[in-house]
């Protein structure tokens, strides 16, 4: 048996690096991320088709089923990510194969930045697949590109925050279905501002729950920029929630999920 | 409740250690440990001289085949290798050279581009032990790592352990059940209970503590044992039992099957 004539080198290429590129892989090849593309495809598909033909529907200003369109491929975008990232390193944990990672000398938090890029490249994955179809219902009004720009920054915001939730969850959860069932109920949750009625949504109450609940900001923010037509940083204000989501998210994944154990809630 | 009581151990390069104890009596804690995967509640320790509070440092000189360890069904063996010997630090070519060399040393050559998932369990235990030594470890701790494997599986393991001592110079922690594997390939015995040191020392060492010899065993050609009989009865030696030895059940099985 030969043993390694080299020295190990301290460290060659940083390790969340590594780990990304290895999550990408197993990710994007391995066949989870398609089905995933898959399932977005079908479902942007079927809106767009509903958006373009139905009678009830297109009843719908073009700039307001742009909209629709826009915003349900970026919640169901952000929702991948959050399924993408809840399932990081719990699953790892229910597959036995955490062990062998936190035996590597590599820093958790690493593995957890690492994972957390692999997640986000489920938003920029479904992102694509929906240009198309934002061309499509948007072509001739000159807002598809402003549309898509916006629609990628609010996207990109909510997809790190809740990337970053799903890792701090992930870190935390007793097992992967909990993870899961935890990750699914918070989206729910987030979600309930923005399907309040409209009488609902106005008055300070409406406009705060609106505010403060980051997905609805978000998405409150396309709606001005794409049907009111405003300027991007008229409306900004808008962003903050997301923003400070996204960023205390992070900070949160990082430093819990830097002290990742082998079973959750255990002395790393 | 204390896990595991105190322990000091110094042991030489080369040499294998089976660690024995019964279904909870802290071998695996033990393992986990002084591998850095859990914090002991208080206390410290070292491992090949660095300490405890440098815990990546001891992850850099140790190989660890944990127990029940899993593996990533979507990859192949070189590339699970190829991951973890560049999460220690190595680069694309090098962690290349290394996986293919490892995968060559524990038999899977042939089926390195195979994935994971097609192993079989023997070939996914040769696996773990490969990563375990991905980093080229000065200690190998090994947690059960013939569980479940059948006597020509076993078999292979237990070579490669001593291989692993031998060869790379490497100090080896043989967590296992199998007293039979401890007499076989290790040079020390620990036995631990409830978290402290039952006795320490050689395999005849740690057998004759437990022991003292009871009576003699005289191997003779099953033909002539009517004649070894007669001849030790002449002689005034008094005959407590004779028992012609016949073929093992594994040695049949492995004759059979290999």
């Amino acid at each position: 048996m030969a043993t390694l004539e080299h020295s190990v080198p301290r460290v060659a290429t940083p390790a969340w690096l590594v780990v990304a590129g290895q999550e990408l892989r197993d990710l994007w090849i391995a066949g989870r991320a398609l089905a995933m593309m898959l399932a977005f495809s079908a479902l942007v598909s079927v809106t767009t088709y509903l958006v373009a033909t139905n009678q009830a529907l297109n009843f719908l200003e073009q700039r307001e089923a742009v909209n629709l369109t826009l915003q349900i491929g970026v919640a169901v975008g952000a929702l991948i990510v959050l399924l993408g990232s809840a399932d990081a390193l719990s699953g790892e944990r229910e597959r036995g194969t955490l062990e062998s990672l936190l035996l590597t000398p590599a820093p958790r938090r690493d593995l957890v930045i690492g994972k957390g890029l692999a997640a986000l490249s489920l938003w920029l994955g479904a992102f694509l697949v929906l240009i198309p179809y934002v061309w499509f219902i948007g072509r001739g009004i000159g807002i598809v590109g402003v549309s898509l720009l916006s629609g990628l920054g609010v996207g990109t915001l909510l997809a790190v925050f809740l990337a970053g939730l799903g890792l701090l969850i992930s870190a935390l959860a007793g097992s992967n279905r909990m993870s899961l069932s935890i990750s699914l109920f918070v989206l729910l949750a987030l979600y309930a501002p923005n399907q309040m009625p409209t009488g609902a949504q106005q008055g300070w109450m409406g406009d705060l729950l609106l505010r403060i609940d980051p997905l609805s900001s978000g998405l409150h923010y396309l709606g001005k920029i794409v049907v009111d037509g405003h300027g991007a940083g008229q409306d900004a204000s808008w962003l903050l929630s997301p923003l400070v989501a996204a960023v205390l998210a992070c900070a949160a994944a990082l430093v819990l999920g830097g002290r990742v154990s082998l079973r959750a809630g255990e002395r790393p | 409740m204390t896990a595991v009581e105190p322990l000091d151990l110094e042991l030489e390069p080369g040499v294998v250690l089976g660690f024995l104890g019964p279904n909870g009596a802290g071998k695996t804690t033990l393992i986990r440990m002084v591998t850095t995967i859990l914090r002991p509640t208080s206390g410290s320790f070292e491992v090949a001289g660095i300490p405890d509070s440098r815990p990546e440092e001891i992850r850099r000189r140790v190989g660890v085949l944990p127990e029940s360890a899993g593996y990533p069904d979507g990859q192949t063996g070189e590339e699970f290798l190829r991951y973890h010997a560049r999460l220690y630090g190595q680069s694309r070519p090098s962690a290349r050279v290394s996986a293919r060399r490892l995968l060559e040393d524990v038999g899977l050559g042939e089926r390195s581009n195979s994935l994971v998932s097609a192993y079989s369990r023997g070939m996914r235990q040769r696996l773990g032990i490969a990563r375990a030594l991905v980093n080229d470890p000065q200690v190998v701790f090994l947690d059960e790592p013939t569980l479940g494997l059948d006597p020509a599986g076993q078999r292979q393991v237990l070579g490669l352990v001593g291989r692993i001592a031998r060869d790379r110079g490497a100090t080896v922690v043989l967590s296992t059940h199998l007293l039979a594997e401890v007499e076989e390939v290790c040079d020390r015995v620990l036995i631990i209970h409830r978290g402290r040191v039952v006795v320490y020392g050689t395999v005849a060492e740690v057998a004759s503590r437990a022991a003292a010899p009871r009576a003699a065993q005289v191997r003779v050609p099953a033909e002539l044992s009517d004649r070894a009989k007669e001849a030790l009865i002449e002689a005034g030696v008094p005959v407590l039992e004779l028992d012609v030895e016949r073929g093992r059940l594994s040695e049949a099985f492995l004759e059979m099957t290999s």
